[in-house]
Parts: structure tokens; sequence; C-alpha cells
């Protein structure tokens, strides 16, 4: 099985609420996921089994209102146990988070993570470089708080403005800034 | 207004008020007006304020009332736009929509540009697909309303959902004219969509001059980047493919569609090529897993075996659990296999002997200790695969001992004891794995999955309970969520169980989740024009003409088909009449026991009625304060699912039909689907539908063992039914192609001499051979029984022939079913199936059964 990282589309979201389910204890109704994949269709992504089992996704939005300051949102990020320690979750995200600066803008990215979750948290402050901005008291149904974290994102904004140079220069469009290049860090 | 009874000013100021009133929700105060108009009795029978007022009740949840109302409003006042309006708004909130628009276009017949209902009425259309119908109105919309965005977007969208590409191209590309130009992201969006159109049109170089033309304004580059790689292919344009390709690899080098593509691109001539390919990612990219992985798809031989070296012992050196997960597809090649196998067995024996994974590493640093343990691991579901059970509990065991806290090697254990066939003991694993990490959800889904597999419902519910909302029952909060996999399962447990209800109301929940993601489009329709996602819109549309295709709903209609055939072919006696058992010949103490028994069920009967009454009352209350607090919520209330309605349908066959045509229309490439419509066609006699079926099954496998006993079964049934006049005709013409011989004894001898060495046709054979002529009972059980020397010998294929057996397809034949279990207990030791059924108590013989046959397939 080599797994395949790519954008998620309207036909992806049964199966993503079917990851969701089994994974996360914070689940949603099918037309919240319509509602990311029609208000934001570039923002979430999947990853897929060679039989397109979707194995992880995450789903992601921009936050509305607040035009002059624009940032992304990651409402949920999942990977199956069965399919951890690939680096899912992170190739994932920089996807995303790519798309959040490519298409909107955005200066950061900020998602809650209980308190309680610390292999999430350790991902995010290690592998994804996000930081604790706040604690919100009693943030999730069973009364748990949460942390709020953030991203910021001007690394990706460096490697969208040097590609439109690059572009303007010689017709390749890649730098190697952000986080899209993890992998050469090896 | 052409209202056939105006109002005088004071009356029409009051009724104004009663309009805002509705559209600002002040439902009560809309009330108090209706009724100041109404108390005046010049006016008690005016149309428009009884529809008014029925509306408003309606949104009060009082829907009995408010259709007396606007029936009455509507009858009194016929001529009425605003009484036509609301009559369809109120069949709209009960989801009635073909009824709604009829509604809507009668008043549209009074008030023919009235832009409220003409956007209510294409909103109805687009809802039912009547692109026609919405193409119409959307063009009267345009007319009306020139000035707005959204009438340009509807109109021109309506021409390429009907395919005119032509029309819809002009009607956008006037429309961006006219536009004043910002680039921001809807614009983006827009051209995204004009492009996509053209593509569809099929004019791969006017879409490549359009993205020419507007790539700059586009701000999604992964969709420009994606569409130009497509095109140029498309057209051959082979060199700036490659570039293109290339730029979106460094943008993502997991993307395994760019590396194909990127192959075709550069022409490859031989695997080798694309192998040299993936080699230059994987230097590019070292940490990307894409390229690695995917070589060993394209090597072969000497390369293959160094490549799976650096591959495994790199997964195993770091601990990757899912290192056999994603090698599995590489087991379709058999040297694959040997040479994976042999390389393990290599590193197992190293490991254990000086800690390297092959005896020419010595001089290097050891290997940490978990490699053996990763390596045991490995093996264990290398052998779980190739259906080696007791090699394969060998290794998880070593591995166990190793290492005994590990999860994955519990959940391993379970599944290997799940393949063998017994599924108490695969669920035992899967909870001691669940007990070492309460708080992952995932492990805690797979052990409840596993306890549905033996039938522990209860259980299962409980333990899916850890991760549910509090205060409200596992189930209930499983359903609102839409948990599908739940559900199926669930249903599949009752039937098992000989739970039908249940069964049913299981498979009817999943099938509302369908009904409601098909509503859940509904408000997207405006959204979508407003926000610009326009091509997300179309995939929308797409998806959910084609909703029901999903495995979730082919799966629990299957179960639920499966269970009305059976309520058909066994009902359930009426429980009022089971009273009348025959008194007379029990013993005193026996009637004494029966009448406890019947009392005690009565009570609980009557409990459970009032139980149900109770939350049926509730769910109204609730509904009715929730629609209190938020009037748009325009939910009807579905009849409540009964389990003991559900089983004691009046019309099983007829309610199996309805779970059937979904599939028929998107799942027709499924020979199940086909092989069902015959078992429901067979029952109710319908001959041209059984043919249909055959037909079709036919055309997907000639040879499919259980459609050769629906043929022999039509082939009776025509015998015993002599046809007539055109219906003998295109039975006779339509079936020349599948049938060899007319005659059912000697299609059914052909088919066993052709198909000899495989046990699934055997026993479709067999059975059909008793079925035709009884006296050839020992004959057929030959065929049946037989185990060595065949094709298809597996636990599956088995337990259906015990299944058989049991189910007296053969007639009676108790020595026969005992030398049979004898002989496939020996060769599936570990499954439960076979054993002398006192030895399993957990479920009767029949659920254990097909417990195993079910957990096999899957």
């Amino acid at each position: 099985m080599s797994i395949n990282i790519r954008c998620a589309t309207t036909e992806d979201l049964l199966n993503m609420q079917h990851c969701n389910l089994q994974c996360l204890p914070e689940n949603y109704q099918m037309k919240y996921y319509l509602y990311h994949a029609l208000s934001w269709p570039q923002l979430s992504y999947v990853a897929e089994d060679e039989k397109r089992r979707i194995v992880g996704y995450v789903l992601a939005k921009m936050e509305e209102d607040c035009e002059d300051n624009p940032h992304g949102h990651i409402t949920s990020l999942a990977v199956k146990r069965s399919h951890r320690r690939l680096g899912i979750a992170q190739k994932l995200m920089n996807q995303a988070s790519r798309a959040m600066v490519e298409c909107f803008g955005a200066k950061y990215v900020s998602l809650h993570v209980r308190r309680s979750n610390r292999a999430a948290l350790n991902l995010y402050t290690s592998s994804l470089q996000f930081e604790v901005s706040e604690v919100e008291p009693k943030y999730y149904a069973d009364g748990e708080d949460a942390y709020a974290m953030k991203r910021d994102l001007s690394s990706f904004h460096q490697e969208k403005n040097h590609a439109k140079d690059k572009i303007a220069k010689d017709g390749t469009a890649h730098t190697h800034s952000g986080g899209c290049c993890d992998y050469e860090h090896s | 207004m052409p209202s056939s009874n105006p109002l005088p000013p004071k009356e029409n100021a009051l009724f104004k008020r009663i309009l805002r009133c509705y559209e600002h929700k002040q439902y009560k105060n809309g009330l108090k007006f209706a009724k100041q108009i109404l108390s005046n009795p010049k006016y008690s029978e005016h149309g428009e304020t009884l529809a008014m007022k029925g509306l408003t009740l309606n949104c009060l949840g009082r829907k009995e009332e408010a259709y007396d109302h606007v029936r009455r409003g509507l009858r009194n006042d016929l001529r009425s736009h605003v009484c036509w309006h609301v009559y369809g708004l109120l069949q709209r909130s009960d989801k009635k929509y073909d009824e709604a628009i009829k509604c809507y276009r009668n008043a549209l017949k009074w008030d023919k540009d009235n832009i409220q209902i003409l956007r209510d009425l294409s909103l109805l259309q687009i809802q039912m697909r009547d692109l026609d119908g919405y193409k119409d109105t959307r063009y009267q919309l345009f007319m009306l309303r020139p000035t707005q965005r959204a009438s340009w977007i509807g109109f021109a969208m309506s021409y390429h959902l009907l395919k005119d590409y032509e029309m819809a191209l002009r009607i956008l590309d006037t429309f961006r004219n006219s536009q004043m130009s910002c680039y921001d992201y809807e614009h983006s969006e827009l051209l995204l969509y004009q492009n996509l159109v053209i593509q569809e049109s099929g004019e791969s170089e006017q879409a490549l001059k359009h993205l020419d033309k507007y790539c700059d304004q586009i701000c999604d580059k992964i969709t420009v980047k994606e569409t130009y790689g497509k095109l140029r292919l498309e057209l051959e344009q082979f060199s700036e493919a490659e570039q293109v390709f290339k730029e979106l690899l460094n943008l993502n080098p997991e993307n395994t569609t760019y590396y194909a593509r990127l192959a075709e691109a550069e022409r490859h001539s031989s695997p080798e090529k694309t192998l040299e390919m993936l080699q230059r990612y994987q230097d590019l990219f070292p940490r990307a897993l894409a390229p690695r992985r995917l070589q060993l798809n394209y090597a072969t031989g000497e390369t293959f075996k160094v490549l799976v070296d650096q591959y495994l012992r790199k997964g195993l050196h770091k601990g990757v659990p899912p290192l056999f997960v994603n090698l599995r597809s590489l087991y379709k090649d058999q040297h694959k296999v040997d040479t994976i196998k042999s390389l393990l067995l290599e590193y197992v024996e190293a490991l254990k002997n000086h800690g390297h994974f092959s005896d020419s590493d010595k001089d290097l640093p050891r290997e940490p200790a978990s490699a053996l343990l990763w390596t045991y691991y490995y093996l264990a579901q290398h052998y779980d695969h190739l259906g080696l059970t007791e090699k394969a509990l060998k290794e998880i065991d070593a591995a166990i001992d190793h290492t005994p806290t590990l999860i994955e090697l519990f959940v391993t254990k379970g599944r290997i004891y799940k393949h063998a066939g017994n599924v108490m003991e695969a669920y035992k694993w899967l909870d001691e794995a669940q007990g070492l990490d309460t708080a992952d959800r995932y492990i805690n889904s797979k052990c409840a999955k596993y306890m549905l597999r033996a039938n522990l419902i209860k259980e299962a519910e409980e333990t899916c309970g850890k991760f549910t909302r509090e205060g409200v029952p596992a189930m209930e909060n499983l359903n609102e969520m839409q948990c599908m996999w739940f559900q199926t399962e669930a249903a599949r447990a009752y039937q098992r169980l000989g739970k039908y209800g249940e069964a049913l109301k299981k498979c009817h929940e999943v099938d509302r989740h369908f009904s409601e993601i098909m509503e859940d489009q509904f408000d997207f329709h405006t959204y979508c024009m407003r926000k610009m996602t326009l091509r997300s819109y179309v995939g929308l549309l797409r998806l959910e003409d084609v909703l029901r295709s999903h495995p979730f709903y082919f799966k629990a209609a299957k179960c639920a088909i499966e269970v009305y055939l059976r309520l058909n072919d066994y009902p359930l006696p009426d429980p009022t009449q089971t009273q009348e058992i025959d008194t007379e010949n029990l013993a005193p103490s026996e009637l004494k026991k029966l009448r406890n028994k019947q009392r005690k069920q009565r009570r609980k009967a009557e409990l459970e009625r009032q139980q149900a009454a109770h939350a049926q009352e509730k769910r109204e209350q609730h509904n009715k304060s929730r629609q209190q607090a938020d009037p748009d919520l325009e939910q009807p209330t579905l009849d409540e699912l009964i389990p003991e309605k559900l089983e004691r349908s009046e019309d099983p066959l007829e309610q199996a039909v309805k779970f059937l045509q979904p599939l028929q229309e998107l799942a027709s490439d499924r020979i199940e689907t086909h092989l069902m419509a015959f078992e429901i066609y067979f029952r109710k006699g319908r001959t041209l539908l059984m043919l249909q079926s055959i037909k079709r099954a036919h055309n997907l496998d000639a040879n499919n063992p259980d459609l050769h006993s629906c043929l022999v079964r039509f082939l009776q049934h025509v015998a015993v039914n002599p046809l007539k006049g055109p219906v003998a005709d295109v039975v006779k013409r339509q079936t020349t192609d599948i049938f060899s011989n007319y005659d059912a004894a000697q299609l059914n001898s052909d088919f066993l001499n052709k198909n000899s060495k495989s046990l699934p046709h055997l026993l479709q054979g067999a059975r059909m051979l008793h079925l035709l002529d009884p006296s050839a009972q020992a004959k057929a059980l030959s065929l049946a029984s037989h185990v060595d020397g065949l094709d298809g010998v597996n636990l599956e294929t088995c337990t259906r022939v015990l299944e058989a057996l049991r189910n007296e397809d053969f007639g009676i034949c108790e020595q026969a079913i005992a030398d049979y279990t004898t002989q496939c207990e020996k060769r599936f030791p570990y499954a439960t199936a076979f054993r002398p059924p006192e030895s399993y108590t957990a479920t009767t013989n029949h659920q254990a059964l097909t417990t195993i046959s079910d957990a096999v397939r899957e």
C-alpha cells in the first residue's frame, strides 16, 4: 500500500466522517463536512491507501469575520492508529496550511487540543511548530479544558512570494522554504 | 393582487403585520393579528388570512391545524397567489417536493413575476433534478433581475447541467466581462468553474487557452497545475506535462497520482524507467514515503530483493507498526512473497543470535532490542495473511512474550482468531487491547466491532458509550452522529440472533441517514451561488445523484433484504394469537407455566408499548421546543421505527424492493444486487422481473454458482407456470444465450460436470440436484460434502455447506452432518463453526455458524 495524500473532494466526505467516528470523540453530522467542502474546497486533505480507504484526513476552514487578519482553523485531524508513525498527520497539516496561505492569505492557523491528549500536543509543538496561545476552560462537551494553539504561517508566505518571483524569472516554481519540503531535512 | 376578496385598509394593515411577524418569526403575535381579522364576521373566511394563520401554526409545530387552515384558506380563494404559495411552503416543509412544485406553479399562474416564488420554485427544481424546469425558472429570474450576480450564475449553471456547454459559456463570458474585475477568491473560483465547463465540453485546447489567459488571476495554484497537467497529457504535449507534474511533486511528493502522471508524461518504455524516476525522487525527498514504496511495485527479481530488504530493515529498525499493511498489496505476487519471507526468516535468526539483521552485519552496531519484536509482529501478520493460523499464532505469542504491553500485538492476535473462525476468542483479545489504552477511540471502535461480530450487542454499545455524549444512550448518540459502521454491524448481529425487528430498525436508520444527506443539499443551492464555490457545488450535485452507491448503503440494504425475505418465508406469529396454543394437551403444571410466561410477556409488551409511546411524546415535545427555539428548523417528525412493527410488516417483499431499487440503479455492477432481486421476484412470482435479474447477473458472471441456483429455479418456475402469448416469446428470445439447455435436470448435470473441481459450484449444483430429485440425496450429499482436491475449499464455503446441510437443503441427514463437521473440524481446528454445539455456548448453533461465515467473508 502506498499512501496517497491529496486534496479532499465531496466524494471523500462520507469516508472522512467514517474515519472521524472511528478515531475521535468529537463527531459531526455530514452537513458540517459539506459546509467545509463547499466553503473552502482547497483546505481539506486526505490520506488514502491503495484501496482508496481513507486512513487519515484534515478538515480545515478559514475563520470568518476577520478580514484584516485572515487565519485558518483546523476543525479536525485524525490518522488511524493502524497507520501511525508514517508522518501522515504532519504531511496533511502542511498541505492544508500551504493551501490556506495560497488561496486565502492566512497569517496563521489555529486549533484546539484536549489538555489530556499528550500525543497530539507533542505532535503539534514538536513537529508542526504550534504554540499554546491560551487555555480554554471546559471547551469540550465532557468538561475537559482545551489548549488553543497557533502556528505562524509566514514561512509559507515567503514560499508563495518566492514562487511568484521565480515564475517570473525562469518558469519553475519550487523553492525550499516553509513546510512543503520538510522531507528534505531528513 | 388578484385576490378575490380584498381587505379594507384597516384589515389590510393587519394582514401585512401577519406577514411581517412571519418573517421575523414572531409567531404568537402573528396569530394575534390573524385573530383580529378573522373575528370580524365579514372576514371570518378570508382565504389569505386563513392561509397565513395556517403557515404560522405550522411553525409552532401544530401541523394538523396548519393543514386545516391553509386548505380552507385556499378553498376560499383559489385565485390568490398567496394561498398557493403558502400551501407550497407547507408541503415543502413536509418534504413533499412534487406537491410543493405544483403549488408554486399555481401561484405563478396568478402572479407570474413574483421573485420570491420563482426562487423557491427553482430550489425545489434543482433539488428534484428537474433540470429543464430549473432552466426555465432561472431564465425568468435572470430576465427579472439582470443586475444580480446570482441571476447570471444560476442561469449559466442551468445550461451547464443540461450539457449545453456553449450557452453556459456564453453567459459566463458575458457576465465576467460586465463585472468589475477584482481578483479575489470568488473571481478565482468563477474562472476555475468556467474552465471546468470548457473541459466538460471536450474542448481541451480551448480550456488550455483559457487557463493560459487567466492563470495569474487564479489563486488556487494546485488546481491550476493539476488542470494544466491533465490538459497537456490529453493534448499529448508531453514535455510541458512533465514540467507541470514535476512542479506538483515539489509541492506534494506524497501524491501517488502525480508520479503515475509523470511516468506517463515521460513516456517510460519499461518499468525500469519508472523505477529510475522514483529513485530520483527518493534522493530528492529522502523523507517522502511514496517514491520509496512505489519502487517496490515496479521492481522485480534481484532489484526487488535489494529494495525490499532496505525497506524492511528501515521499518523494523525504526519500529513502524503499519509496515505489513504497507506491503500487503505486494502479496499478489508469489515471488515477492517468497522473497519477503526468506528475508524475514534470516532477520529473525540473526537478530536472535547476535542482534543484527544478517550475519554479514556483525561488525556494525547492534539493532535495538525492539527490532526482533517488530520482526515477530511482521511475521505474524504475514502468516495470517496466508491463512497459516498456527504459525501466525506462534509468532504473535513470541512477540507478546518479548513485549507484553504493546497494544498492536493484541489487536493482531484477535485478528488472527477472527480470520481462523473464532469470533469469541478474537473479541477477547481486542478487549484486552482496549483495556491497555482506554483513551484511544480507534481501539475502542475495533473492540466494539469485534463484540458485534460475536453478537455481543449490549457489550458493544457499552464500549462505544465510553466515547459518546454523556446523558444520552450510546445507540441514540451513534444514530445522531450517523455512525453507519456501528449500525450496519449491529444490524448483522441482530439478524444472526434472529431479532429481525431490531435488525430492520438499524437498516432503516442507515437508510434515513442517506435521506438526510440528500436533504442536506437544500441549503447549499443558494449558499454556493453566493460563495462562488461552483465546482464543488457541481461535485455535490453529482455526489448526491449517486449517494446510495456507497458501500454502507449496500451493506444495510443487503441485510434488510435478507431479513425481509426471511420474514416472508417464515412469518412471525401474530402476538395476539400465540396465546391460543392448544392448551388441552398440556399437563396442568405445564399449563400454569405457560400462562405465567404469557402473562409476563403481555406485561412486558405493554410496558414496551408504554415506553415507546412515552418516548414518542417526549420526542414530539422536544421537537416542538426546538421549533420554538429555532423555527427555521422545518423538520417533519419521522415515524418512529418500532422493531415489533417492522418485523410484522404486511408486505415484506414490497419493503425489500424499496431497499433493492437504489442498488439496481447504483450498484448494478455487483452480481449480488441481481441475485437478491431474483430472490424477491421469485417469491412474488414475477416472471419477467426474474428474467431481468437473471440476464443482468449473467452478463456480469455467467458461471457464478449462486446464479446457477436462480437459473434452475427459474426453469422450474416456468415449467410449473407455462407462459403464453407474447410473454412466452419474450422469455424464449431473451434466454437463448443464457440456457444451454431448457431441461432443468440436464442443465444441472451439465453444470456439475463442467465445474466438478470447484466446491462453491458443487454446493449449488448438489442443492439443485436434491431440489429437482429428492431421491438423489446420497449423490447430492457426496458432491457437496467432499473436501479433498477441490478449489474453493475454505472456511467460508465449508460453513455455507454446513448451513445448507442443517437447513435441510439435502433433506434430513443427521449422519452426514456429523461426518461433515468431524471432517471440517480437522481441517479448520481453530474455527468454532464445526465444533459440537454444546462446547460452544455463547450463541446457538445456527447463530455461531452465520457469525463465522460473515466474519470470514469480510
